[in-house]
This record gives structure tokens, sequence and C-alpha cells, in this order.
């Protein structure tokens, strides 16, 4: 009899897994129907930000289709998430390109992903423009249709660093990095210890780097080692839900040293680990930034974002929120600019002419100001140097990612 | 003619297999390792260098960083000889982490930027040596040596006594999985087209164990089905949205609650031989 059973529940499992192998029932295109496609991480270790990311797709889809479409077409945004792994990306882009007929997607959000998104990207060639990856040089390896709605981190910190220096008499720093996380191993391993250099910064643990995995609670013996060198400052680089271990484990071990770090500092959250730690990073965009366009984005995505589960109830939008509206307005400016029909005929035609249109952008309006892409598919962009003080962050330096003496900005 | 995205995810399915069956040998042994992740990266990294830096056809890569990964795996599997059960998982572990910390610092391989240039290959290759090792594993398991491996498995210590070679059995077992891994990282490496040493944590060994352990961890085949599982079931709840990898989780817990011993195993195949035979 107990055999009997388990064999009917081998079949049961072998009859999931025939399910599993199936085709599945994914809604097809309509017609008369736009459809872009967006890969964020709703899972996995950056799921905050996917979830932030999806909520500021449906916003966008519905401001649309309530003004009455694309050119009289529905707007649908096919958002999928990769779990914050690059293998599930490029299968993500290869169904949104491939299966859903996408003319473009957002995403995906980190540069793992990217990296091995973006040559699928070139293989079917879509439009695929990240709304996060800043590690240098990934877009430019992909070309011609990569692109990336950030700026590398390398450039950011050309402004941040002596900005950092200048403002806490900055002579010597301690740098500690997430070494599972590639842009912050590479801000932390390559780019900082560049940039102290070029600043005449001395790094005290230049030939003992400080590192610690994503995930790791405990921080506390790479803390005691950096406050034992007693340095000026301290460089973390690390997505701020992991910076976040790290700052706080400063603050209890006393050290109060202020922090310069990369974009993935930037965050509501990380400023109420240890208010009385002055933070100094980079960013296109934060939420109590002024003006009427990035004002009237805040006002209608944070309310949604705050009711929306598995959200914390004080999150506001972030850059990356910020980002993706702005890749995805482009993507719709691009469709009504260039004629794109969005018939499955005129397919690929669409996706060259999105393509086009992208690189040849300037002064498209964004959130934080004009936009425009380099050659190496980077986004061309104002960015401010944010410092997080008393738990809000302040724009002190305005900056700029263009080549000096081009237009953009 | 099928889809892009389902023959990227054929191939994730066959390099996973290809994982599985790296532990299901060592497991074959009664050894469990959670340190397979690292053979697979260095047979990414050497297969990557290979094929990018040295001109080698990737074919011939892949034997050579399976050779080298295998001559790796016999010397990890020497230590492995004094330890056991949790002892000789952590210490697996350990060397996990190892080789995807020197990767990291590995400046020549790109560190912590990765390595790229590699040529894209069909799912047809990826699936050619899936198949061809899948194949020699279950011509394995009808053969001499097998019976030798489960005899060790068993019981060690009378399978000595009847006069086998324990030790060259268990770390032969381990050249030939680190083998069989590092054939799956050179083709990871080369579908992806760019690694990290992110690519190759503990994460990565865990995927392997559960999907020998979801399949069945008695039958060469249980890896396969483990595979698909693992790949297609994810890709197939996304109508759940954020709830996908809690049900995901649920049920591979449940599949495992009416299955302990995975869903493919002996005792089915003789079901059906006993089936077609009446």
């Amino acid at each position: 009899m107990k055999s009997g059973l388990s064999r009917a529940l081998c079949v049961a499992g072998l009859g999931a897994l025939l399910i599993a192998t199936a085709g599945p029932g994914f809604a097809q295109q309509a017609d008369r129907e736009i459809v872009l496609g967006a890969i964020v991480p709703s899972s996995g270790p950056f799921a905050e930000w996917g979830r932030a990311n999806t909520v500021t797709l449906q916003m966008i889809e519905k401001q649309i289709n309530g003004g009455g479409g694309i050119n009289g077409a529905k707007l649908r945004i096919a958002i999928l998430d990769d779990a914050t792994k690059p293998a599930q990306a490029t299968n993500n882009l290869r169904k949104l390109a491939g299966d859903d007929k996408a003319l473009a997607v957002a995403g995906p959000l980190t540069s793992s992903a990217a990296e091995v998104t973006f040559p699928v990207a070139n293989e079917m060639k879509i439009v695929a423009t990240s709304q996060a990856s800043s590690k240098p040089g990934v877009a430019k390896l992909n070309r011609p249709w990569a692109f990336r709605n950030t700026i590398d981190e390398g450039v950011l910190g050309r402004t941040t660093v002596p900005y950092y220096k200048k403002s806490f008499n900055i002579k010597s720093v301690a740098i500690i990095f997430d070494a599972k996380d590639a842009t912050a191993a590479t801000v932390g391993s390559r780019i900082m210890p560049a940039l102290m250099k070029e600043n005449d910064i001395e790094v005290l643990n230049a030939s003992d780097p400080l590192s610690f995995n994503t995930g790791d609670l405990d921080v506390s013996a790479q803390v005691t080692k950096m406050k034992a060198l007693n340095p000026d400052g301290v460089v973390v680089s690390a997505d701020y839900s992991q910076a976040v271990t790290v700052i706080r484990e400063m603050k209890r071990q006393g050290m109060i040293k202020p922090v310069v770090g990369s974009t993935q500092l930037i965050s509501s959250a990380i400023l109420k680990a240890a208010p009385e730690i002055p933070i100094v990073a980079p960013a296109t965009f934060y939420a109590t930034m002024k003006g009427d366009k990035p004002e009237k984005f805040v006002n209608e995505l944070q309310p949604l974002l705050r009711k929306t589960s598995g959200l914390p109830p004080e999150i506001e939008p972030s850059m990356y929120d910020a980002n993706i509206y702005e890749i995805v307005s482009i993507y719709i400016d691009a469709i009504k600019a260039t004629g794109v029909t969005g018939k499955p005929e005129d397919l690929e035609t669409d996706r060259a002419k999105i393509r086009d249109y992208m690189a040849k952008l300037a002064g498209f309006p964004g959130l934080g100001g004009p936009i425009g892409f380099n050659d190496d598919g980077d986004a061309i962009k104002a960015f401010y140097i944010l410092q997080g003080e008393s738990g809000a962050w302040q724009s002190k330096v305005r900056g700029c990612s263009a080549a000096p003496g081009h237009p953009g900005c | 003619m099928m889809s892009t995205y389902y023959a990227g995810l054929l191939a994730d399915v066959g390099i996973l297999l290809l994982g599985a069956l790296s532990v299901y040998i060592i497991l074959a042994t009664g050894q469990l390792s959670l340190g397979n992740a690292g053979f697979m990266g260095i047979g990414a990294y050497l297969t990557s260098y290979l094929t990018v830096t040295m001109g080698v056809p990737l074919t011939l890569a892949l034997v050579i960083a399976a050779a080298a990964s295998g001559a790796i795996g016999v010397i990890i599997g020497f230590p492995a000889l004094r330890l056991r059960g949790i002892y000789l998982a952590m210490a697996t572990l350990g060397f996990g982490e190892m080789v995807r910390s020197f990767f990291l610092n590995f400046d020549a391989m790109g560190g912590a930027g990765g390595f790229h240039g590699m040529r894209h290959v069909s799912l047809g290759y990826i699936w050619t040596w899936a198949a061809a090792i899948l194949l020699l594993v279950a011509i394995l398991e009808h053969s001499q040596i097998w019976l030798e491996l489960r005899a060790v498995r068993d019981d060690e210590t009378a399978a000595a006594l009847v006069g086998l070679d324990t030790t060259t059995i268990k770390v032969g077992a381990f050249g030939f999985a680190a083998a069989v891994a590092a054939i799956a990282g050179g083709l990871f490496a080369h579908h992806h087209v760019y690694i990290e040493p992110g690519n190759f944590s503990f994460e990565r060994s865990i995927d392997f164990v559960l999907a020998v352990i979801l399949g069945g961890s008695t039958v060469g085949a249980g890896a396969l089905v483990g595979a698909l599982l693992l790949v297609m079931l994810p890709e197939h709840l996304r109508f759940l949205a954020d709830w996908r990898f809690a049900v995901f989780g649920g049920l591979l817990i449940a599949m495992l609650l009416v299955r302990r011993q995975g869903i493919l195993d002996r005792s089915l195949f003789r079901f059906f031989e006993f089936r077609r035979s009446a």
C-alpha cells in the first residue's frame, strides 16, 4: 500500500516535471499594443530596488494608457524578475525579445547581470538599458545595443573624492568593500585606490585590503582593524543594505569618521543607521531634489511605494526608480518620434529605430536634468555629490558626466 | 522552431546537469561535496583563458581544463580521505570559497571585474557534452567500477576487507567529478560569454546538490530530472510574481517529504522493468 502511494506520488512528481517543462501560458501580444520589457530583481539581494522599480513601471504604464496610449496603441510593460541572478536575466531578455516581441528592454539592474545580458541584447538586436549598472565599461563592451542610464563610477569618483577631501580635510583613508558584489569589489579594489592616489590621499590598508561578503552580519573584526589604523576617513564600497552593517559597526565601536562611497550608498535607510557619521556619495537623483519634474515624480510615486506590501513603510523613490522611469520615457519618446509601428512584421526595423534614436539622443528632459548617451552607451547627465547630514541627503556639488566642451547637461 | 528563451533555459539545464552529475559521482562513494562550484570555476577560468588568450579550440580547451581540474580534484580527494559526513562537506565548502577568493584577487583573469571575450556556444554543443557525460555515467553505473563505488559507500571497512582499494576509489571519484564540473564551468563561460568569481559561489554548489537530491541520488538520470525541475519550475511559477520562490521552496519540501530518495530511484526503474516484462 505504501509503495503504491509512493509510486502514485512519484508519478505526480513526474507530472509536475512535465508541467514545468511544458509551454507556459504567457499572455500573447494583442493588436494595437506596444510592448516594452523590463528586467528587475523582485527577489534576491536587491529585491527592494526591484519591487520599487516594478511599482514605478506600473505607474508609468498606467499614466501612458490613461493619457490615450502611444500613438493610439496601448502600452504594455512585461516585467520579469531575474532574482539578481545573471543567468535568469539573460533568459528573461531572451523571453522578452523572442517570445514577447518587446521593442526594447529596461534593465537589468546589476552590473553582473548586465555583463551577461548585454551580449544577448546584441545577439538578438534589441536595445537594453540598465537602470543601475555603473561598473566601468560594461555598455562599452556591448555596442551598439547596450545602454546605461547611469554614469560610470570612475567618472563620478573624480568629483566625489576631491569634495570629500576638501570638506573633511582627509589625508588618509581605510577602504572596505563587499568582495561578492562585482561593482563594489571593482570600486573598492581598483577605482577608489586610484582616485585616492590621484588626490594625494594615503590608503592605509593598501597592502591589506579589507573585505566582507554580501550577507555577512558581523564585520566587527574588519572595523576593529580599520579603527586601529586611525584613518581620517573610510571608503565603504558596498550597496547600501550591506554598507549599513559596516556603518552600524563603526558607530558601535565609536569610529565616527566621514564615509565616502559610490552611488550604491544612496538610500534613506543608510542615513538612519548612524546619523552622526557623515556620508558622501554621488547620485543622479535623490528624493528631496527640488524642481517641478522631480517633485511631481516623488509625489506620485512615493504613496504607491509606501502602500506596496513588501516595501518599507518609510520608503522614498530611489535614483534607480528615477532611472528606470527615464528609460521608459525615452523609449516612448523614441516610439513617437521615429514612427515605430509596433507591428510584428516591423519588429526588426522598429528596434533599430529605437537604437538609432538612443544613440543620437541629446537633451532629453530627465528628472534631474537633460539626458543623452555617449559613444560608450553611458548616460550624459547631471549628477550631484550628496552629503548625508542628520538623516537627510543634501546636494553639495552639481557635476556633469559629459566630456569637457560637450553640450550635454 | 524552439524559441531562444527555451534554448537559453535548456542550456542552463545542460550545464546544471553536468554540475549535478559531478556531485552524484562523489555521492556514489558516500561522500558529500559542497565545493564543486570551485571545480566549475577552475574549469570556467582555465577554458576561457585557453580559448581567449591562447586561441585554443574550445573542445581541446575543455579537455585540458577537465584534466587540470581532475588533477586538483585528486589532490583535494586525499585530505578528504580523513574526513567524513558533515566534516567533509565543510572542508569542500571551504575549498569552493578558497577558489572563489583566489579568482577574486587574481588580476591576470580580471579579478573582481570578471573575464570576457569568449565566443558563444550553441545549445547543441552544450547538450552534446551533457548527453555524452550522462551516457558515460549511465554506462559506468552498470560496470564493475560502480559496484566498487557503491561498496565503499555501503561499508568502507567491508569493502577494504574484500580487497578493494578504497583510497583509489574515493580519490578517483573526486578527480572524475572535478573534471565533469570543470566541463560544466567551461560551457557556462562560453554560454554566458562573461564570468566573475561570484558565479562560482556556495549557492552554485548548493544548486548541484539540490538537483541530485531532488531528482534522485541513486541513479544518474536523477540529476537530469533535478536539473530540469530547478531550472524550469521557477520559470513556470512566474505568474505568482513575488511569491514564486516561496511556492517553489514549498514544492521542493513537499516533493522531498513524499519522495525522500528523490523523484527517480532504482526501485522505480525496477518497477517499470517488471511491468514491461510482465
